[in-house]
């Protein structure tokens, strides 16, 4: 049974299962291997996309339940927020970059509803992505900047 | 989908049809090879790098990339040495071949074990593009500059870029033994410099092992046995499962037995059209499995071992007058008991392979810490030739020591081969926290007793934990190694007349490995736990006490040989030590009474001291502010070195404050994130990093800054009032 729904701005109809989570639809059928597979449990953040704005964690996320929804990942930020993409890139934010693009969703969505996040915003907005490489500074100083440079 | 890009691979398979070409056979090569660069379309003077008619620089990374940021380091030394434009770089990975010389990436060495080979390549390539300008324009070479990406000859206001010199140049002979760069002349090593992935990781397109896609590509995902050693007899289908289009078929794979080494552990592997078929798939069978003797282990009755181990002598490593004597008749020692627990290594990116037989020949894409190894385990696990074996490492989303360990690869290979197809095997997070190769569980008892001046009389630490050998080598090899004592315990710095160093070792029910600095983890621990409260029963301020052990001492011996250039030197520990008191405020905090920690080690050859800061009103004793100083002699990327550090302070906290996993009949208890607790963003203090200005040899960045961070936290505890804590995790 097909479901049809729209991502980064675009139409796709894809055939699967109602109660796939939209992590797999993405990856494995619409081939957008931006968002990454962590835990399955909606516990690491790094399939974190955008739902309607709203950071969502794509694993535990049914296909079904966002047909019909704006749906934005990793792929459409550069576009949406070249500021963001610029700081992550020029304070060197990464390690091994494989929690980035959930860091980054959940980034973005920060600063599309806070123009000025304390240091207790950002850790509360970004306690539910892990980097195991420890970047968490560097995430916090880039979000900062990226806010001062809006204002 | 995505087909894995098709690069220029015109130099790489000459060099690999070309079995007769041996670049060296030094481990640490710089890949010279005069026939190289005979081609004159490029010139390639090394395995390392080439420009081509375009004035393109390919530098070929051999060692891989887990954010350690050595694809970037490799590149800045190199083009320093080339006078390369740094816009006109372009890296690639090399994939594991051994013209490439070392490519285990592992034990903090990439830099260490490279740098001047690097440069060699870098130079060499520079000194025939000078070489090629200075014959074209009848002048001396040596009127002839490198910079920029092209040749200056001032005299005559004449230049040409590398791209125009390619040809002639690549028909000159390779210097073998080039002049390299003066360390006041370097322009990219020993400063910072942007990731060169860092664009590609912003923007989503970065690739990593579960991104690589072919056509009629199945995917495996498995449920793994019970416990250690069991292997799968029979699979229980429900029809539901049958019926599933997305459904191929379940294979069994055999336990490998003991010692495991590298290879799978029994598993039932679900075949599946799409990842989520294979996962939902992999819950619902049911399979049963054959008994393994690991089937009772249990971690509270194996520390308990560990625990009566310490109790009682071990092997001796170290014995200097006579502490047992002294201590057995004391009235007053000092005696502590340090535990840590299994650690897992985590990484953000589960393990996965992609694994394509083809007839006798096999590929692989994965994120491997070192494809060389990968190859060769294939090879002697499956029975292929070396050369129809090739591995390339993808991008890896973190590895820790994991990804060391190709088990996860020798699956796909196997499942491909039965396949006869493309083969992705995707770990879940549950299956990388069921079969980790986790870092051993160990137990530490320190006593000494204390002279009238509060300086040890006599000493005796002795430490007992599953070796690693007994995983890779032979199940027999339980005791500690030797390379595995000097990470913190045959090497302490805290020396005493009267003092006996021992060790003792136990078989473990479950695989046990490398992870992030190792061994050091726990004698740190104990080491800098334990000279705490030896300065306070000697009512000595921990840093002074430290100072005051170290009085007088030069180099510290091992239990192996020193490594020339490399030798484990006090005057250099005992600097980080002070720097880290000076930056962090030391004196004035202890005054104040704020709860603050210090600890300091030597491991893979560099020196770590850190200041960790607690918040004394947090029930929790949340770290606020950490100091650290690094002194990894000569540096290349500044920014790295300052990232590791960052990050070493997250790791170590996951690994002090709430990580912990047990195991119950054979089986572990956590399952996910929820039960293996690890540092999130509201856990991080703010950092601050100094690193040692040093001409000294380059030594290790990526792991040393773990090992200190458990013991200051510890510290910080006691002083902030939360009692002394001499279990991980502390919270």
């Amino acid at each position: 049974m097909p479901i049809s729904l729209s991502v980064n701005g675009s139409k796709h109809e894809v055939d699967v299962d109602a109660d796939t989570p939209l992590l797999w639809v993405l990856r494995d059928h619409l081939a957008l291997t931006g968002t990454k597979f962590g835990c399955g449990r909606g516990l690491c953040g790094a399939c974190t996309v955008q739902l309607d704005g709203t950071p969502t964690r794509s694993c535990l996320t049914t296909v079904g339940a966002v047909a019909g929804r704006d749906i934005n990942t990793i792929e459409s930020l550069v576009e949406q927020q070249p500021d963001l993409v610029e700081a992550w890139v020029s304070e060197n934010v990464a390690q091994c970059g494989y929690c980035q693009s959930g860091q980054l969703m959940s980034a973005a969505a920060l600063l599309a509803t806070n123009a000025a996040p304390s240091d207790s915003d950002v850790d509360a907005a970004m306690a539910g992505n892990i980097c195991r490489c420890g970047t968490y500074g560097r995430i916090k100083k880039a979000i900062h900047r990226v806010a001062e440079g809006r204002r | 989908m995505r087909a894995p890009e098709l690069r220029n691979l015109s130099r790489r398979n000459f060099l690999v049809s070309s079995g007769a070409l041996v670049v060296g056979t030094y481990a640490y090569t710089s890949g010279f090879n005069p026939a190289l660069a005979s081609n004159g379309s490029e010139l390639a003077p090394s395995v390392y790098v080439a420009i081509g008619t375009d004035g393109v620089v390919t530098v070929t990374c051999h060692r891989s990339e887990m954010g350690q940021g050595i694809k970037t380091a490799v590149a800045q030394v190199v083009c320093d040495e080339l006078e390369a434009d740094w816009e006109k770089v372009v890296v690639e990975q090399a994939e594991g071949d051994a013209r490439y010389g070392d490519q285990n990436t592992d034990g903090s060495q990439s830099i260490k074990n490279f740098f001047v080979p690097l440069r060699n390549a870098g130079a060499a390539a520079r000194e025939m593009l000078a070489q090629a300008a200075a014959d074209e324009w009848g002048v001396p070479v040596a009127e002839c500059e490198a910079r920029d990406n092209a040749i200056h000859h001032a005299a005559s206001s004449r230049s040409k870029s590398y791209g125009e010199l390619v040809p002639a140049a690549s028909a000159l002979a390779v210097p073998t033994n080039p002049t390299l760069k003066a360390r006041q002349d370097w322009q990219y090593i020993g400063k910072g410099q942007v990731h060169v992935d860092a664009r590609d990781v912003a923007t989503g397109v970065a690739e990593y092992g579960a991104d690589v896609s072919f056509p009629n590509m199945a995917i495996a995902v498995l449920a793994h046995a019970p416990s250690l050693g069991a292997s799968p007899v029979a699979v229980n289908l429900p029809d539901a499962v049958k019926a599933n289009p997305n459904f191929i078929g379940v294979e069994m794979i055999e336990a490998t037995p003991a010692p495991i080494g590298f290879n799978p552990v029994g598993s039932v592997a679900v075949i599946a059209k799409d990842t989520y078929t294979g996962i939902k798939i992999a819950n619902e069978i049911e399979a049963t499995w054959s008994k393994s003797p690991n089937a009772t282990f249990d971690s509270d009755a194996f520390q308990q071992q560990l625990r009566d181990a310490t109790a009682k002598p071990g092997k001796v490593w170290h014995e200097q007058g006579d502490a047992n004597a002294a201590l057995d008749e004391a009235q007053d020692k000092v005696e502590a008991v340090y535990e840590t627990p299994f650690l897992s290594h985590a990484p953000m990116e589960p393990p996965v392979a992609v694994a394509n037989v083809i007839d006798d020949s096999v590929e692989v894409w994965a994120p491997v810490q070192d494809p060389q190894t990968t190859r060769n385990t294939i090879v002697q696990a499956k029975g292929f030739a070396l050369d129809k074996v090739k591995v390339t490492p993808t991008l890896l989303g973190g590895a820790f020591g994991r990804k060391s360990k190709p088990d996860f690869v020798l699956e796909a290979v196997e499942l491909s081969r039965r396949l006869q197809r493309p083969i992705r095997v995707q770990w879940t997070r549950e299956n990388d926290l069921q079969y980790d190769y986790f870092h051993a569980p160990s137990v530490q008892r320190y006593e000494a007793t204390l002279g009238d001046n509060g300086m040890p009389t006599a000493w005796r630490q002795r430490t007992a934990f599953p070796s690693i050998m007994s995983t890779v080598a032979a199940p027999n090899m339980v005791e500690p190694a030797n390379w595995e004592l000097d990470m913190g315990f045959t090497n302490t710095p805290y020396r005493c007349p009267n003092q006996t160093i021992e060790a003792a070792g136990l078989p473990a029910g479950v695989r046990i490995g490398w992870l992030r600095s190792v061994c050091n983890i726990f004698h740190a621990f104990g080491a800098n736990v334990f000279v705490d409260e030896l300065a306070e029963k000697a009512g000595t301020d921990p840093i002074d006490y430290r100072l005051a052990m170290w009085n007088g001492m030069d180099v510290v011996a091992g239990a192996l040989p020193s490594e020339p250039g490399h030798e484990f030197k006090i005057a250099r520990l005992r600097n980080v030590l002070k720097r880290v008191r000076a930056n962090s405020k030391w004196d004035e905090k202890i005054s104040a009474g704020v709860g603050i920690g210090v600890a300091v080690h030597y491991s893979f050859k560099s020196y770590v001291a850190t200041v960790i800061e607690v918040d004394k009103d947090d029930p929790n004793y949340r770290a606020t502010r950490a100091y650290m100083v690094l002194d990894c002699g000569t540096y290349v990327n500044a920014d790295t070195c300052r990232a590791q550090m960052e990050g070493a302070v997250v790791f170590g906290l996951s690994g002090a404050q709430r990580a912990k996993l047990t195991f119950k009949n054979g089986g572990i208890e956590q399952t996910n994130f929820d039960g293996y607790l690890v540092a999130r963003m509201p856990d991080a203090p703010e950092i601050h990093v100094e690193l040692v200005d040093s001409t000294e040899l380059p030594a290790g960045v990526g792991e040393p800054g773990v090992p200190p961070i458990a013991p200051a936290l510890s510290n910080a505890i006691y002083r902030a009032g939360g009692g002394r804590r001499r279990s991980l995790p502390l919270i």
